[in-house]
């Protein structure tokens, strides 16, 4: 695939220092990826990425600090728990799980973090084009057996 | 890296049994202090065994970290 | 240390608490090469505190059936706990070892979260009761060092001259379980206003934690030969000193009493005005992190309880909705730290924070996803 993906972050402005790797909101090495600094990764609204994806986005990705280390005690993990779910809910609708992303690293971290964003990148640019997620395409990926369409999530 | 986890642990599982073997000794000599120190060292040996367990992924957290 | 630091202008205070935050981060990166994050012990320096009170109140009881309470027989009981109770030498360095731990874990935690800014805004609760956690700790540590009535009781501070008699003892002893005691109260107090208080360490810390305090116990013994019996015409002289109890009676050495108790309650002052004397960040500094209390958009709530349950600082709670029959979700803003997690929880966009709404949100997404943007431009 030619083209680069859209990517689109929120990223904790707790975790990983963002000064010396971005540059107006968008990574310096990814410049196809736009950094979103949010209070805390759980202020994320698991909304806001199907929205993201809805109107184009080839991938959305939430940081937090490490778990365990939340300057709000529990935000990264509830975060986590988040993007679970919102990964089987759009599963459903035929949107690859590896299109959204929970990472986590801390202040220091800024390689392992650039590294992980760029794996996460390269994950989605070999998919097969984004359908739009509300409209039913040919899954993206096969789903795995034992995930009733009705299911509740 | 996982074999040197499993010597590890291995290593661990001997050290273990030798306090083990300490605790009863203690025990049976009336040394207490042997034995308390061995229960210590038995504890700390779990410790550790449990750590590589946790590097090997075979214990863990639910759901392993992304 | 807290009042010489905040003696000092508010910039190099500024730059000295950024430069330890930097520190105890990077120490962190450390750790986790070695460890996990779910085994991070500096992630869990509360838990391990708990940890240790607990091994603490079990190897009291213990403790506390075999020991006399009066002049002639506490000396030798505690000798008799040591050498002929089976096993009870053990319980008695588990008890001394434990304490210690509980000591180191308790500052361990009081610098972390002191370091880390995790004592600002609505975090004060824990940390006012915190101080006095480890108040009522230092002043346990020390009526338990009295009780021993070894050498090192004769501090002359509390109970020296005349008055000693077999109810000093007695006395001691409850002053030794009494706070011990009230530390459940202040427990209470330390994680009320804590959604769900990680108390109890990663397994593998617990082993390790209780495994060193009983190879420590096994290994450096508390015998008859260390200390010799209070007598009381003697004098301390030179004995093993517990670094951490006891720290005062050695500063008693070089310092007036005087001087050291209002050392003592200088730190303690110091302690209690530390989140409210300095900031490490202007507002200005803080910038996303400093949005403003939530607000619950009343039309929107549903009465979900999901932001209620989410919130890791108990500041939501729900009252019944005028009107409807439902619940409506309503933020005490002196408890809430301005972090947004209710803001993620709520499915229904009842929730926002005054600086930071959720246009603002989607408008950088939009902006992000404009066409063209991205590749050629960097803005
Ligand atoms: S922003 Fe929300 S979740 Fe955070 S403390 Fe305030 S009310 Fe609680
Ligand atoms: S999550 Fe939203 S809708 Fe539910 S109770 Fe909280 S504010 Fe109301």
């Amino acid at each position: 695939m030619t083209q680069v993906p859209k990517v689109i972050g929120f990223i904790c402005d707790w975790s990983v220092d963002l000064k010396p790797l971005s540059d107006g909101g968008r990574l310096r090495e990814l410049p196809n990826v736009r950094v979103v600094q949010v209070p805390c990764s759980g202020f994320v609204r698991p909304d806001w990425l199907e929205e993201a994806l809805n109107r184009g986005a080839d991938g959305v990705f939430v940081t937090g600090c490490p778990y365990g280390d939340c300057l709000n005690r529990e935000g990264n993990f509830l975060m986590r728990d988040r993007i679970d779910q919102l990964q089987r809910r759009l599963q459903r609708r035929k949107v690859d799980t590896a299109r959204i992303g929970m990472l986590a690293f801390g202040l220091h971290d800024g390689a392992a973090f650039l590294a992980e964003v760029k794996a996460f990148v390269d994950r989605i640019a070999v998919l097969p084009p984004a359908q739009p997620a509300r409209t039913a395409g040919r899954p993206a990926v096969a789903q795995p057996a034992g995930t009733p369409e009705g299911e509740r999530t | 890296m996982r074999t040197v986890y499993t010597m590890g642990v291995a290593l661990l599982s001997g050290l273990s049994l030798l306090f083990a073997v300490g605790i009863i000794y203690g025990e049976a000599t009336d040394q207490w202090f042997l034995g308390g120190g061995s229960v210590g060292a038995l504890l700390i040996a779990y410790s550790f065994i449990v750590l590589l367990l946790r590097k090997m992924g075979m214990t863990g957290p639910r759901k392993t970290e992304r | 240390m807290s009042t010489v630091v905040e003696r000092q202008t508010p910039g190099r205070y500024a730059r000295l608490m950024t430069t330890l935050l930097r520190e105890t981060l990077r120490l962190d990166v450390w750790v986790n090469r070695l460890y996990p994050t779910d085994f991070n012990p500096l992630y869990y320096t509360g838990g391990l505190s708990n940890l240790f009170l607990f091994t603490l109140v079990l190897s009291g009881i213990f403790l506390f059936f075999y020991y006399d309470a009066s002049l002639g027989e506490a000396f030798a009981s505690v000798q008799y706990i040591t050498d002929r109770v089976p096993y009870g030498g053990i319980v008695r360095g588990v008890h001394r070892y434990a304490a210690d731990g509980f000591i180191v874990a308790i500052l361990l935690h009081l610098l972390r979260n002191w370091f880390t800014d995790r004592h600002l805004f609505a975090r004060d609760n824990p940390w006012i009761s915190g101080m006095f956690l480890l108040l009522f700790g230092g002043f346990i540590g020390f009526t338990g060092y009295q009780l021993v009535w070894d050498e090192r009781a004769l501090t002359r501070l509390f109970i020296g001259g005349l008055g000693i008699s077999d109810g000093t003892l007695v006395r001691i002893l409850f002053l030794h379980i009494g706070p011990a005691t009230a530390l459940y109260a202040f427990l209470w107090w330390h994680y009320v206003r804590l959604r769900h208080p990680k108390i109890w360490p990663p397994g593998v810390w617990v082993l390790f934690c209780v495994g060193l305090v009983f190879l420590l116990a096994g290994v450096v013994p508390m015998t008859r030969e260390t200390i010799p019996a209070a007598a009381p015409a003697a004098h301390p002289t030179s004995f093993p000193m517990d670094v951490f109890f006891l720290i005062p009676f050695w500063l008693l050495n070089f310092l007036p009493a005087g001087v050291v108790v209002l050392l003592l309650v200088a730190l303690f002052v110091g302690g209690l005005a530390i989140p409210y004397a300095s900031r490490r960040e202007t507002p200005v500094e803080m910038g996303v992190r400093h949005s403003g209390v939530a607000q619950v958009i009343d039309g929107n709530c549903t009465g979900c309880e999901l932001c209620y349950y989410d919130c890791p600082y108990n500041a939501i709670v729900m009252v019944p909705s005028p009107g409807h029959r439902s619940l409506l979700a309503v933020v005490i803003e002196s408890r809430c730290v301005e972090c947004g997690i209710c803001i993620g929880a709520c499915p229904f966009e009842a929730l926002e924070l005054p600086k930071f709404l959720e246009r603002d949100v989607l408008r950088q997404v939009a902006e992000a996803l404009r066409p063209g943007s991205g590749q050629a431009v960097r803005a």
